[in-house]
């Protein structure tokens, strides 16, 4: 993000501002995670261990001009989106909020988007109990993050706050692709990133009290590759009787992708304190990339006893029954030695590509883990989780040579949150 | 140290013994209008900024303060895990920050005098004749 587009809005803010009141404040996370398996999980995760998944430092400007109008700004120092050896430091935020009146609240700028009940503060660990929240739900959303407009009118009733958000706004965004064995534009495999300009707009229902949260929304994406076009499918094209391959080069192209997402989710206060959270979401991709079409969902259970909150979750994500089947066709094709113009070898090469690039998902994980709240604005977590793919799964960088099918991965975890 | 100590826990002792006969109350800038418990809980919450269609900004007293205390137990409902929990999630979705805190009682009561808007909670021992109290329970 520009560096000069945040003093720009505050800028155009009121002049008649009298005493502004500024407020500083931090926040991070210092986490390690180990796994029992050599190959990557959620791209940092092996058996050497890792702080590049889950460490995060931050820091938050909140400005009150009055009482209707502020700003805030959230800069992070995290793993590149983009990069999977670089640091980065991006602006998280940097908004204007106008709150004309109690009941609606406008903010103009970089927002981060109401998409699952902890979106918008996933990087402040201080804030959840979760050692790290579920990737099968949180990972969906194309993006999290758009410059643009939110305009919200809440409805305070009896016990509950009823908050309806509109949001849209565009962003440049990354997709990461694991190549097991030649790359794209390499014969070497390894990850590879493409920039995507993404517009975002939703609408999102939340009802909140004390105790319990609920929300539902509605979003459309629309993503365009930069400076290219995308494929839109992986045709098969026959050789002979039996014979033939899946073309990543001759597909049809397409300009843009209409990506619609839906997501649920509540978090409720049982009696005896147990508290019970489960979220769901779902995505439609129409390209080459069909796989990311998937839905995802947790059910977690969690009971504080003191500054102790154990917790136990169940998550599951998976694509489509049909592109799991098309990925095992992709995968498993091979043409026997051809005649020229025709190489063999570089087809077969290129059947394990276009199944990567088909990038479905089918896999879940248990987990056990508990915080402790050192301070209420600092806690310590640990967690055993346990992840078990299925036919495939793209989170997980399979070594050269095998796929990433009915693979077994524990994470250790361990981590600690601070704001200050 | 061991003296000093003692003197410490009869003063929060003697404090806390006190608060149970002088309730806390909240005090406004003149002309703000009375509000009731759930507009008070509302606007530490910063769920509204305004009481009466006029613009309010609450003050707190800091953390730990056996004032604050009373009033989160008695007017909120919460303590002061539980509320400093509550803001740090606000803060972090984006939705504005806590109440600015000020030092002690004497503070609270010059900003509310001189702040248009302003609304802070005290003990009742310490309201100023003429303050315009908005919540008494």
């Amino acid at each position: 993000m520009k560096i000069g587009f945040f003093p720009l809005l505050v800028s155009l803010l009121p002049c008649s501002a009298g005493a502004v009141d500024l407020t500083w404040s931090g926040f991070g996370t210092v986490g390690y995670a180990l796994s029992d398996q050599p190959y990557k999980y959620q791209r940092f995760i092996d058996d050497q261990g890792t702080f590049k998944r889950d460490s995060i430092l931050g820091a938050q400007l909140d400005v009150k001009f009055n009482p209707e109008w502020g700003a805030t700004v959230q800069a992070r120092l995290a793993p590149s989106a983009e990069n999977d050896s670089a640091w980065a430091a991006t602006m998280s935020w940097a908004f204007v909020s106008w709150r004309p009146q109690d009941d609606w609240l406008i903010r103009v700028g970089k927002l981060r988007l109401p998409l699952m009940l902890n979106t918008e503060n996933r990087d402040v660990g201080a804030t959840y109990e979760f050692a790290r929240l579920p990737i099968e739900v949180y990972s969906i959303a194309p993006t999290t993050d758009v410059v643009g407009l939110s305009v919200s009118k809440t409805w305070l009733t009896g016990r509950f706050d009823w908050t309806l958000e509109g949001y849209t706004g565009k962003m440049p965004t990354y997709w990461r692709y694991y190549q097991r064995d030649v790359g794209v534009n390499s014969q070497n495999p390894g990850s590879y990133f493409v920039e995507l300009d993404v517009k975002s707009s939703g609408l999102v229902l939340t009802a909140r009290d004390i105790d319990n949260v609920f929300r539902i929304g509605v979003h459309e994406v629309e993503a365009t590759r930069v400076g290219d076009t995308s494929h839109a499918d992986i045709p098969y094209r026959p050789l002979a009787p039996g014979i033939g391959f899946y073309d990543i080069e001759g597909a049809r192209r397409i300009d843009k992708m209409i990506i619609p997402v839906q997501t649920l989710g509540a978090s409720v206060l049982l009696p005896g304190d147990f508290r019970v959270t489960g979220e769901y979401a779902r995505i439609k991709v129409d390209s080459s990339s069909q796989g990311l079409t998937r839905w995802g969902a947790y059910l977690a259970v969690s009971r504080q006893f003191g500054d102790w909150t154990p917790y136990v979750y169940y998550a599951k994500m998976k694509s489509p029954d049909d592109v799991l089947e098309r990925y095992k066709a992709i995968n498993g094709n091979r043409v026997p030695p051809l005649p020229p113009p025709y190489d063999a070898t570089r087809i077969n090469q290129s059947q394990k590509l276009a199944a990567d690039i088909l990038s479905p998902y089918d896999q879940w994980t248990a987990a056990l883990g508990t915080s402790y709240r050192l301070t209420p604005t600092s806690v310590l977590k640990a967690e055993w989780s346990h992840t078990r793919s299925g036919v495939v799964s793209s989170f997980i960088d399979a070594p050269s040579g095998s796929d990433s099918s009915d693979r077994h991965i524990n994470v250790f975890s361990l981590s600690y949150s601070f704001t200050f | 140290m061991r003296k000093g100590t003692l003197a410490l826990l009869i003063l929060l002792l003697v404090d806390s013994l006190g608060a149970a006969d002088d309730p806390v109350v909240l005090i406004a800038y003149p002309g703000l209008p009375k509000a009731d418990q759930p507009s008070i809980q509302r606007l530490y919450t910063g769920r509204i900024v305004s009481v009466g269609q006029q613009s309010a900004v609450p003050v707190n007293l800091p953390a730990g303060h056996p004032v604050r205390q009373q009033f989160l137990e008695t007017i909120l409902g919460q303590d002061e895990g539980q509320y400093t929990g509550y803001w740090l999630v606000r803060r972090y979705v984006g939705k504005g920050a806590p109440p600015q805190e000020l030092r002690d009682v004497d503070e609270v009561l010059r900003y509310v005098s001189e702040t248009p808007g302003g609304v802070a909670y005290v003990p009742a021992s310490r309201v100023p004749a003429g303050a315009n109290v908005i919540f008494r329970r």
